[in-house]
């Protein structure tokens, strides 16, 4: 059986954040409907991609996201790390209440993780042990995107990936 | 007075049980070797937080994690808001760790806790340049533009500066220089040294601190040194103090010395 390790536990909290949004009515799936590739882009991007969406982004309110650091502690199966989002919107108002919507979804340790480990759309592969609020930003402009302001929140992610009897990546 | 040396203090009144009675009477080892138990862990509770190898390898453990946890950062940061965070990069390398024109040091070590400062190092690459084959490296790049300092430039060997600004080519009058007010750009003025408060003043420090696995190291290295040492553990009706505090201290050492 071949492993697929393209599996990254960043994209699974990316694809339950973006369910959550728009479930919560926060984001309009349809606003993001791109006529080009005939699809939604979910306006969630890692920040290698941003640049590339700049244009298609102008003016809407999105989410750019990297990975702070990774790292495997003596418990070699436990993974812990932090993922980094930046909020982007013209209206201070929206990045209110999409870090509030985040506070609110991700602060609850085990809580947080159990309803990431429900959500039918996230990987078997993996199973999240806790998710917290490392830090959050105040909302100031955005010297990156003129017009844009920005806030960070910072989650810290315990995980670990389901493996083989000998330990590996199953 | 701090509570090791109370500990210490109060320790001390078991040193006449530890003795052996007199010729003639009965002997008891149990008080005598009980009170040596007691006087064993309770050195080496006391001597811990003085114990130098303990505050090293304590300062060491954790600095090393924050060492590793803040460039990330600045690293991730770096990437999201290249127009803030370039300058502490070398050129055309923003968030790319092996190219970080920055790094933290210890300023102050005392006792378990210590002091850092970052430092912002010197650029050695050369400033990106298509149009001529001289090189110049600015080296105090990361530091002239957090600071947001003027530059002013002057022609060195040629008669006259000449650069291209606009789309067109400026040539300057003989001798002229020209001053750039914001070299690394207004955005990025100050902004390392706001990203490294927020890291120190928020949660992000206190992760990293729980993150550098010092609980597990001190809960191991306390396990072995409170493990009563052999001679302790014979039954003797007499047990000297003295041999008992530097058992402590060797049991310290041998505990949190060497590499980790």
């Amino acid at each position: 059986m071949t492993i697929n390790y393209k599996l990254d536990a960043i994209n699974e909290v990316r694809k339950f954040l973006w369910s959550e949004l728009v479930t919560n009515k926060i984001f309009n799936e349809t606003e993001y409907y791109s006529d080009n590739v005939a699809t939604t882009i979910i306006p969630i991007i890692p920040v290698q991609q941003s640049p590339e969406l700049n244009q298609f982004l102008s003016g809407k309110k999105h989410i750019v996201y990297d990975k702070i650091n990774s790292s495997y502690e003596d418990n070699w199966l436990i993974c812990n790390e932090q993922f980094m989002f930046t909020i982007y919107s013209v209206d201070i108002s929206e990045i209110n209440e999409i870090r509030n919507f985040m506070l609110d979804l991700f602060r609850r340790m085990d809580e947080s993780a159990r309803d990431m480990n429900a959500y039918p759309q996230i990987s078997d592969k993996f199973k999240f042990h806790t998710i917290y609020i490392a830090d959050i930003t105040p909302t100031t402009p955005s010297e990156e995107l003129q017009g844009f302001l920005s806030a960070d929140v910072v989650l810290q992610v315990k995980y670990s990936r389901h493996i083989t009897p000998n330990g590996r990546f199953n | 007075m701090d509570s090791s040396r109370l500990l210490i203090q109060a320790a001390s009144g078991l040193e006449r049980l530890m003795v052996g009675t007199k010729p003639g009477a009965i002997k008891d080892s149990n008080v005598a070797q009980i009170s040596a138990f007691v006087y064993y862990q309770a050195n080496v509770i006391a001597k811990l937080t003085t114990n130098t190898q303990f505050q090293n390898k304590f300062r060491k453990t954790i600095f090393d994690q924050i060492n590793k946890d803040f460039p990330d950062y600045i690293d991730a940061l770096a990437r999201s808001k290249p127009k803030s965070l370039h300058h502490v990069y070398e050129w055309n390398k923003t968030g790319n760790e092996g190219f970080r024109l920055f790094k933290l040091k210890q300023i102050s070590q005392q006792g378990l806790s210590f002091k850092l400062d970052y430092e912002l190092l010197l650029s050695k690459s050369a400033v990106p340049n298509t149009k001529s084959k001289k090189k110049f490296i600015f080296a105090k790049k990361a530091s002239v533009m957090e600071a947001g300092m003027p530059i002013r430039i002057s022609p060195r060997s040629a008669e006259r500066l000449v650069f291209e600004f606009g789309g067109t080519t400026v040539f300057m009058p003989k001798g002229a220089s020209v001053v750039v007010k914001s070299p690394g750009g207004r955005a990025s003025t100050n902004q390392f040294k706001l990203a490294y408060s927020r890291f120190f003043s928020g949660q992000l420090v206190n992760e990293s601190i729980k993150r550098s696995g010092f609980q597990n190291i001190f809960n191991a290295g306390i396990g072995r040194a409170l493990k009563v040492p052999t001679e302790i553990r014979k039954v003797q009706y007499t047990f000297s103090p003295g041999r008992i505090r530097s058992e402590a201290d060797m049991a310290l050492a041998s505990s949190f010395g060497g590499s980790l």
